[in-house]
């Protein structure tokens, strides 16, 4: 379900509801065998990025260049990153350099040059969040993990986004999502079991493939 | 698919009759609903309350819903701290909301026997043991104009927007005035830009509809990058017919063949409703050539951007537009000289666009008599941090900082002590509880080194160390600085370098002269807002806190116990 159980010590209108959060179904994040569904989005499909940019049309050359950022956001939507090849076909879609694109790409926070994991974590870094000890998070991921605002472990499970800016959450803070799934009132300890949770998750279904598959 | 929750085709409407008809038919089709014998069964979903299982709650309210049950999909109507909340009308009642409702409880919330979850009723008598939400300290001072529709209409119905009143401006603008006295109206409103700045929006229309240079564009700056603030999320999100009729007005206004809105990336949920209306109105013929048979043309298209806090910088948001880094340039010309594709560009905030249509329709006088002397208006504000109640409101300006914080968001929870309040987003200083009775409008606070700014205010306890504080609010400047000029570039890392020497017990006095000196190059040598700005927490925080920087460095310890000088074993400087 959306939410943690209540994480934190406190006391406000809306955190004292219990039942809220608890109450509700399938709550607790037992232990599941995958927590979100394998995407397989590492690699670019360029067949599916040139039938996207069909769907893009201009005018002229004024309005294919206002598009760029739309394409590259589509892409990046879809895949979960951009490649090289990718920012190549939208390029040439919109009649522009891949240096443009490019430029652009690495400009942007939102986008990745590199796949991310086969799970995604957004930490929220907004002022709320910093209050309620989202760099305590921020610091148990290095530690624990050794990845940091942007990188991906080096065996491909879990990537991590720091948002500088807000998920527009704050009650809930120190807000993280993962992969579609809100969490709320993160501390370390608890973000540390859910990604073992969803690790071990990815691990059963890695055994049960194999075991299928030979 | 219907187009709409009621079920009306949108056709092209051709003429100005065209139009009124189908304004009488919504308003019609409203009012049917609201008294008729069906219970409307209303759900808020919005970013926020999404995250708190909204959309399951309306699938389960859906799939529970009797044929005598109409469900909606409204928008948040700001008070979050409820959230999920449901609003029922039963036929003959006054509509109730109920908060905090679980999955559980949605079928019985529908059946009506949760009153323990009521949290009150939307009018102005009470019903039985639910009193009135008007009595509630979360809206009994707010004074609702841009949020009136929020959490009432639907979002996605351009009928439930135009049975509101959406388009009655954009209206008289096309037939019953001429585009000088649309910008006289908002010049005599004296709408001051609801950006940051606090710039008139009627002088900006002004020069934009003298400019003579054809093709001209309107912008609306619906890019909130800032790390807390959310009122222009929630207003796409409630009301996005409200902020196109804006636009759409001023483009008739100042003569602009195209209008733009440029939002966030890191608002899906805005951009998917905001472009909903954008197809209902060219569809309804409102944005198009030959608007109404009126003969005028306006164009409409909507950007996103790419999570770079920069672009909410005027020109470096044209930059974004036009599909380049989006960094700001040197002024002069100014946008509305020179703007996007080189052409005569006048740029508003998303919520200075979102007052307009009231002012067309009631007139700048009226408008001018909201709100203080200089200040006019109501304004959106957010609140951060530990808080009774969070959530997005509208006050009128001048509304005293007591009644703000400790009202309406109800001060700080138990166990919390205020020590400050951020203002300003991450652009200006903190107050102290002792300035709490001052009013909050855009002079009263620059007086004291805060800033109105974007209406986003942050409380912080007194476990939060000012030091650390300011190094956050620092290291966000930095991080988001574009790299173009050298002060902001070079600047903002020093800074953070010269803080963490702080926290890291390894600074000296000359440091504080040192930021203060640094500080002073940032501000008058960078080139754009955001450098000009990206000291000024940091600054405010060192003269407000002066004694607890001077803990760190002459006795060693963090009061707090938040930095690493306080840790036993060397920590590492945390990002």
């Amino acid at each position: 379900m959306r939410t943690l159980p209540r994480l934190g010590d406190r006391n406000t209108e809306s955190r004292d509801r219990e039942e809220c959060r608890v109450a509700q179904p399938d709550q607790s994040h037992a232990v599941r065998p995958v927590v979100a569904p394998y995407t397989g989005r590492t690699e670019i499909d360029l067949d599916v990025v040139r039938e996207m940019m069909s769907h893009i049309k201009y005018d002229d050359f004024e309005e294919a260049q206002e598009l760029i950022l739309h394409a590259c956001q589509e892409v990046n939507e879809h895949f979960g990153w951009v490649s090289l090849e990718a920012a190549e076909v939208i390029a040439e879609h919109l009649g522009t350099s891949a240096t443009r694109v490019y430029a652009i790409l690495s400009f942007y926070a939102d986008f990745r040059t590199e796949p991310r994991g086969h799970h995604h974590l957004v930490v929220c870094h907004g002022v709320s969040c910093y209050i309620g000890g989202s760099q305590r998070i921020i610091q148990m991921l290095k530690d624990d993990y050794g990845i940091e605002d942007g990188d991906t472990t080096p065996d491909e499970q879990i990537s991590v986004q720091v948002v500088n800016g807000c998920l527009g959450v704050c009650d809930c803070s120190p807000l993280v999502k993962l992969d579609d799934e809100f969490l709320s009132h993160v501390t370390p300890e608890s973000l540390n079991n859910v990604l073992q949770r969803a690790l071990a998750g990815r691990e059963a279904m890695r055994a049960a493939n194999e075991e299928t598959n030979g | 698919m219907v187009d709409t929750a009621r079920g009306e085709q949108l056709t092209r409407l051709t003429s100005k009759e065209d139009f009124l008809a189908f304004q009488k038919r919504a308003v019609d089709r409203w009012t049917d609903m609201w008294e008729g014998q069906k219970t409307l069964v209303s759900v808020g979903v919005g970013t926020s309350s999404i995250a708190k299982g909204a959309l399951e709650i309306l699938d389960i309210a859906r799939e529970s819903a009797s044929n005598d049950v109409i469900v909606r999909e409204v928008s948040a109507n700001g008070a979050f701290w409820m959230e999920p909340w449901i609003e029922v009308k039963r036929p003959g009642a006054a509509p109730v909301i109920y908060g905090h409702v679980t999955f559980d409880a949605v079928a019985g919330v529908i059946a009506g026997d949760r009153e323990d979850l009521a949290v009150g009723t939307r009018s102005d008598q009470d019903q039985g043991t639910i009193p009135s939400l008007s009595k509630h300290p979360f809206f009994k001072d707010q004074m609702q104009l841009l949020t009136r529709n929020a959490g009432i209409i639907e979002p996605n119905s351009i009928e439930d927007a135009i049975a509101r009143g959406a388009y009655q401006g954009y209206f008289k603008v096309l037939f019953e005035m001429t585009g000088e006295e649309a910008v006289q109206e908002v010049t005599t409103a004296n709408v001051r830009g609801r950006g940051g700045g606090g710039f008139p929006a009627g002088i900006k229309w002004e020069s934009g509809r003298k400019a003579k240079v054809h093709p001209k564009f309107i912008v609306c700056n619906s890019h909130e990058g800032e790390p807390n603030v959310y009122k222009d999320r929630h207003l796409h999100e409630a009301d996005p017919h409200r902020i196109l009729e804006g636009i759409l007005i001023a483009c008739i206004a100042c003569d602009a063949e195209r209008g733009y809105n440029y939002i966030g990336g890191e608002h899906p949920l805005a951009i998917v409703r905001f472009r909903k209306a954008v197809a209902d109105a060219e569809r309804l013929g409102l944005i198009g050539k030959d608007v109404l048979g009126s003969g005028k043309d306006v164009a409409f298209r909507v950007r996103t951007g790419g999570g770079a806090y920069i672009c909410g910088e005027a020109s470096a948001l044209m930059y974004s537009i036009m599909g380049v880094r989006g960094q700001p340039r040197t002024k002069p010309p100014r946008s509305v000289e020179e703007g996007l594709w080189k052409r005569p560009t006048v740029a508003n905030n998303t919520e200075t666009l979102a007052n307009i249509p009231d002012i067309i329709v009631n007139g700048g006088e009226w408008y001018a008599n909201i709100g203080t002397e200089k200040s006019k208006g109501t304004k959106l504000m957010t609140i951060q941090g530990p808080s009774v109640r969070h959530g997005v409101v509208e006050v009128e300006m001048g509304i005293t900082m007591d009644k703000l914080f400790n009202e309406i968001f109800g001060g700080m929870p138990e166990g919390y002590e205020y020590k400050g309040v951020q203002t300003g987003g991450v652009s200006a200083g903190p107050v102290t509880p002792a300035h709490f009775d001052r009013p909050i409008d855009f002079d009263s606070l620059t007086e004291l080194d805060g800033m109105l700014g974007s209406g986003g205010f942050v409380n912080f306890d007194k476990s939060i160390c000012a030091v650390d504080f300011a190094r956050y609010m620092t290291a966000f400047s930095r991080y988001e600085s574009c790299s173009k000029c050298v002060p902001c570039r070079l600047g903002n890392p020093a800074l953070v370098e010269i803080l963490d020497r702080i926290r890291f017990g390894r600074g000296s006095l000359e440091d504080l002269a040192l930021i203060r000196r640094t500080s002073r190059h940032i501000i008058e040598l960078s080139l754009c807002g955001l450098g000009q700005v990206a000291p000024v927490p940091l600054l405010g925080m060192l003269n407000t806190f002066e004694e607890e920087f001077k803990a760190h460095i002459v006795d060693g310890v963090c009061p707090t116990g938040t930095c690493p000088i306080s840790a036993r074993e060397p920590a590492i400087a945390a990002d």
